[in-house]
């Protein structure tokens, strides 16, 4: 039974990819033995025999004198078992197939006589230990898909690789230590330093309870619409039924400059009630009006606007007491802090040299003041250097408050909710608009006088609000 | 116990090697008659003889190569290259048969070869006596490489180095050659391949190892009285590493400087902060900080006390690392 | 010898010293006729002789089957050992199982010789093991590839013999171009002062690589020694007869304790370098023609013709284990199986390493995790 055999161009050791045939020495049909030189083939400027890998029939040829082929590629068929019936052979010799008889050196191959190099050969580079260079690869070999391809993350995070072997003592060893760190890569970690984030309260949603920057933009916006409150909920240990939550990070530094400030200032509440019925009205017609399009007209704008003018009167409230050059700094300009209460604390954006703008550009500056605390990006410039801040408190429906102060002010006011309220109006009970206002403020700088003085002045403007229209139409 | 000097702890330990194995020869250029130049084979050749303690020709490879041919005909030899420049000559050796002997015969050539190189600076010495060649051997596998930083380490790791089966280049700090401590000669020995806590603290890591350890212990104690609690690790072994006492170490501080005299470019320092950098990066609250050689040969003596990381390098790196 | 007359300029240099004279041991010449030497003798029988020829022939015998291999794509390298059967058999028989042979990358000779399965040398070669065998089975080392390595290996080993009271010797062997190197040159050193049992054979095949052999000494190789103060001594290295009578001669002097001898086999390297090799870009086939007159096994084969110490039957059963080696040596190497991948973890360390057990956990696993993986 014939038994076929192909012989592939060898790679001769040279780094070689192709070789050109320069004489077959055996032809279809010849018997050959063991290591017989059945061709030779031309590397590098010298001919090489190569010794027949069997011993049998050549049942064909599959490339011609002159032919460049590549490495790999089968260039004769042997018949190892030529004694089976004969099967049809595939022809591809050509009348120039030379046989040449014994050679002037002896049989060993390798030994090579003169060479014959062909004209215009190209020069092969020659490597002189080894089985050459092998071809390179070009595709990627399939892998094993283990757990699907998550999805990309619509918020930007790119998506991420399913965990491997080099990945898995990462993996192991961030679980341990979940518990001492929060875990987030570096520039998640700035992020939530920057936005004054606390990263150890926030629960993590990516791979392995990693923080992401969307978790921590999520945690400084807080307090908006839709936006999940992401202090964890009470853990109690079912043995003592308490949970210990570490101070760290926001709210600790939070708390220091609370106690700074309010064991260091000592502070003084006034409280004031007042009929705000016409400021109401006009928060109503300034929504109306045209300067005011697009954007947010609130009590608050109003109130604001008449901290600003109250404090014209009575530069002294807006100042900072200088315990080390023994000065109270009394500010010329005013940076009006506007108090935003979010899941990870106080923070208290300002609106810088708020008393040079008019009432549309206060209006606009406090909108994104709002929106820009809403969203986590606060920056740190935007909370330092205030010099008098509004906290309202009643967006939570309450009434007032003893506000502490903001550390390096002198005061603070606190705006209640406006309700609906009986109240004497000329003489008459009727129902009235009426808010408190309360102010703190440091009772080393502003005496029981000046800060009655400075609230009642302040209230009269609400009550009274044609007091605090004073902008140049557009 | 015995308060020795860390030259003095190799001695000890050499004789001991010597003593519990008639396979153990010491050869190198100067170790018998006179002693080693640092007198670390002091008395060996008297008390074992011209056969075991060998003063060989002026020829490193000669040392090394040899040295396998007793190998292979079952001895266990202990090489000594003068001063660390002077490795070079038998780098072929070292690398190219002695790294590779075990592998290439598929196991079945041990090759128990300790190969002692006294090395590192600040001793005011002219060129070629001043190196850290480390890496370039933490860098050939088929070698284990060690260091020692004190006189009981010395003692505890050439006599493990020498019982070890595989080759092991022993990295001694020589301007910590006259160091004293107490050694307990008797003691159990602590584990070869496990560095060391050489100081606990809680605010950064300090890993070091060699002639770098007590510049880094002095450190870490100028640091205290500012208040700084730093951690000293001394990894004793360079190849392999001990990978689990760092990583603790950096989990808990999240702050990490490397420390060695080596030129820090390509050096095996940076393999440490990468290695931390990939495993460690959830702990890290600043990259890892190299401290070390600059890139260039090492300086003429009387400006290498600037080139050698020394105590306030250190802090300022600690400091920088903290700043993050 | 007569002096060397100063070149005329750089590169004019005298030719190379020829190879007659009194210096130069022959016991058989090219023609096949015993001659005798002054200082060394050989007693042997006719049987031995024609041990010695069967030796010569399935020697080369092997070589060309794995140049043959080489050229079928079975071996990624061979190095040819054509025309220097004489010196490896008359070495390779001196040595005694007492003797330790530290060889470069072509003594496949001495292998077998040494009793070395040939196949065993053949995964080195086709790049399936960097050698793998047990030195010690043999007393034979593994093959050395950087130039002159082993030949500190040799003297170390032999400094080992004296410290242990082994009686044997050992034997470095390496080529002339191997003389020009550092580690060569301290091998003399230390051999000589430490009075070292050791013989350094070198076979002059005239060739390293594409360098002829006046680009690595002025002088014949053989006066090295003097040098380094022990005994040189040059001998035809086509003849197996005399090869065998001086490495006898030299390894004795080493068992006794006389210390080191430098033993220059004169020979032709007729094949290339390696299987990569074109030797046509540096030498003529003239050469190559001088040197087939002086070639080691016909030398052999005219001698037992001539004396009828061997007649047809013998050369007839010669062929046949020629036939028969090299068959065994075709199906081993084509058994030679791919290593699997994850063994290239095995045997760094006679110890081991958590770095090395950790990259071959991590490679495992990534293997694993291809589609196509082998399990």
């Amino acid at each position: 039974m014939p038994s076929f055999r192909d012989f592939a161009l060898p790679d001769l050791g040279e780094g070689l990819t192709e070789g050109e045939i320069l004489a077959w020495f055996v032809k279809p049909g010849d018997e050959v033995t063991l290591n017989q030189p059945i061709v030779e083939v031309e590397t590098a400027k010298a001919a090489v025999e190569i010794p027949s890998p069997h011993a049998g029939v050549v049942s064909a040829l599959h490339c011609a004198v002159g032919d460049t082929v590549d490495v790999g590629t089968p260039i004769i068929t042997f018949d190892v078992d030529p004694g089976g019936a004969a099967a049809p052979a595939v022809d591809l010799t050509t009348s120039e197939a030379s046989i040449r008889g014994g050679d002037l050196v002896p049989s060993e191959p390798g030994i090579t006589g003169s060479p014959a190099p062909k004209a215009g050969s190209e020069e092969k580079i020659q490597i002189l230990v080894g089985s050459g260079v092998k071809a390179s690869k070009l595709t990627r070999r399939a892998r094993v898909s283990a757990e699907p391809k998550p999805p990309a993350e619509s918020n930007g995070e790119p998506a991420r690789r399913p965990a491997r072997v080099s990945a898995a003592g990462v993996g192991a060893h961030a679980e341990r230590l979940a518990d001492v760190h929060a875990l987030a890569k570096p520039p998640v970690r700035k992020l939530a330093r920057d936005l004054g984030v606390d990263l150890q309260v926030i629960g993590g949603t990516g791979p392995d309870g990693t923080v992401t920057r969307s978790d921590v933009q999520a945690a400084a916006a807080g307090g908006a619409a839709g936006v999940r409150r992401v202090a964890p909920a009470p853990d109690f240990d079912p043995a003592t039924r308490e949970q210990r939550v570490p101070i760290k990070g926001v709210r600790k530094l939070t708390a220091e400059a609370m106690v700074a400030s309010a064991f260091t200032a000592p502070h003084v509440t006034d409280f004031i009630t007042v009929d705000v019925t016409p400021m109401m009205e006009l928060v109503t017609r300034l929504r109306e009006h045209p300067d005011f399009a697009g954007v947010k007209v609130s009590p608050l704008l109003l109130v604001a606007r008449a901290l600003i003018l109250a404090v014209e009167h009575f530069p002294m409230v807006n100042s900072a007491w200088d315990d080390d050059a023994q000065e109270i700094v009394v500010k010329g300009y005013v940076n009006l802090g506007i108090a935003a209460a979010t899941p990870r604390g106080l923070i208290v954006p300002n609106i810088k040299d708020a008393a040079r703008l008019s009432l549309p550009e206060l209006a606009r500056e406090m909108q994104t003041l709002t929106e820009v605390a809403r969203a986590g990006h606060t920056a740190p410039a935007d909370m330092a250097r205030g010099t008098i801040t509004i906290t309202n408190v009643g967006v939570f429906g309450v009434d007032s408050g003893t506000p502490i102060l903001n550390p390096g002010e002198t005061a603070i006011l606190c705006l209640g909710v406006v309700r609906d309220t009986p109240w004497v109006h000329e003489g008459q009970i009727a129902i009235r608009k009426v808010t408190q206002l309360a102010l703190s403020f440091d009772h080393r700088i502003v005496d029981g006088q000046l800060g009655s003085e400075f609230l009642a002045d302040l209230a009269g403007m609400l009550a009274d609000p044609w007091r605090l229209v004073n902008w140049r139409s557009q | 116990m015995a308060t020795i000097t860390l030259g003095k702890a190799i001695n000890e330990g050499l004789r001991k090697a010597m003593e519990d194995d008639p396979k153990v020869v010491i050869m190198g250029e100067d170790v018998g008659r006179l002693g080693g130049v640092f007198r670390v084979t002091d008395a060996l050749q008297k008390d074992f003889g011209e056969d075991r303690v060998i003063d060989t020709p002026l020829a490193e490879s000669g040392i090394i190569g040899t040295a396998i041919g007793l190998a292979i005909r079952g001895f266990r030899p202990v090489c000594e290259i003068q001063f660390d420049g002077f490795v070079f000559p038998a780098f072929d050796q070292i690398v190219s048969q002695v790294a590779h002997m075990h592998y290439r015969s598929a196991g079945n050539v041990k090759v128990p070869i300790t190969i002692r190189i006294p090395y590192g600076g600040g001793i005011g010495a002219v060129e070629h006596h001043s190196e850290s060649p480390e890496s370039y051997f933490t860098h050939t596998p088929g070698l284990k490489v060690v260091t020692c930083s004190n006189p009981a380490d010395a003692y505890s790791m050439i006599r493990q180095s020498i019982a070890c089966d595989d080759p092991v280049i022993f990295f001694e700090p020589k301007r910590r050659y006259w160091d004293k401590a107490e050694v307990d000669l008797t003691a159990e020995l602590s584990p070869l391949w496990k560095a060391r806590v050489a100081r606990e603290g809680s605010l950064a890591t300090v890993i070091t190892y060699g002639p770098s350890v007590r510049t880094c212990l002095e450190a870490a104690a100028a640091a205290e009285t500012e208040g700084q609690d730093i951690e000293v690790i001394d990894l004793r072994a360079l190849s392999p590493i001990d990978w689990d006492t760092v990583f603790a170490s950096v989990s808990k501080t999240g702050h990490v400087v490397v420390v060695a005299e080596a030129p820090v470019f390509g050096s095996l320092a940076g393999e440490i902060a990468a290695r931390i950098s990939e495993r460690c990066f959830y702990s890290l609250e600043a990259p890892v900080l190299r401290v070390g050689g600059y890139s260039t040969p090492y300086p003429t003596s009387r400006v290498e006390e600037d080139y050698l990381p020394d105590l306030d390098r250190i802090l300022d790196a600690v400091d920088r690392s903290l700043a993050f | 010898m007569p002096p060397m007359a100063p070149p005329e300029t750089a590169t004019a240099l005298p030719p190379p010293q020829p190879s007659e004279g009194p210096d130069f041991v022959q016991l058989l010449t090219p023609e096949g006729e015993r001659v005798t030497h002054a200082q060394y003798s050989l007693d042997i029988t006719d049987e031995e002789i024609r041990d010695l020829y069967r030796d010569l022939v399935l020697v080369r015998r092997i070589d060309s089957e794995a140049t043959a291999l080489q050229r079928q794509g079975e071996l990624g390298l061979w190095a040819n050992l054509l025309g220097q059967e004489a010196a490896q058999v008359g070495a390779g028989r001196a040595l005694t199982d007492r003797d330790f042979a530290f060889p470069t990358y072509r003594e496949h000779g001495v292998a077998y010789c040494k009793g070395v399965d040939p196949v065993t040398l053949m995964g080195l070669f086709r790049g399936t093991s960097q050698g793998g065998w047990d030195p010690q089975a043999n007393g034979f080392g593994l093959y050395t590839i950087v130039i002159g390595s082993q030949t500190l290996h040799a003297t170390g080993y032999a400094m080992g013999l004296q410290r242990d009271g082994g009686d044997g010797a050992a034997m470095a062997f390496f080529g002339d171009g191997a003389s020009s190197q550092g580690d060569v040159n301290e091998a003399f050193v230390w051999a000589s002062v430490f009075n070292a049992p050791v013989v350094f054979f070198c076979q002059n095949n005239q060739w390293a690589i594409s360098e002829p052999l006046e680009r690595q000494t002025r002088i014949p190789l053989y006066q090295r020694a003097q040098g380094f103060g022990f005994p040189g001594v040059r001998v035809d290295g086509n003849d197996v007869l005399a090869v065998l009578a001086v490495a006898r001669a030299a390894l004795a002097r080493a068992r006794e304790g006389s210390g080191p001898t430098l033993v220059e086999a004169y020979t032709y390297r007729m094949g290339a370098h390696t299987t990569s090799d074109d030797p046509t870009r540096y030498r003529v086939a003239a050469d190559l023609e001088i040197w087939k007159l002086k070639d080691p096994i016909e030398r052999v084969k005219a001698y037992l013709s001539r004396t009828g110490a061997g007649d047809a039957a013998f050369f007839a059963s010669v062929e046949a284990a020629a036939d028969e080696v090299a068959a065994h040596l075709r199906a081993g190497t084509l058994a030679l199986a791919d290593p699997d991948p994850i063994s290239i973890f095995d045997h760094v360390y006679a110890g081991g390493s958590t770095l090395l057990d950790e990259e071959r956990e991590q490679m495992s696993a990534y293997l694993a995790s291809f589609a196509d993986a082998r399990h």
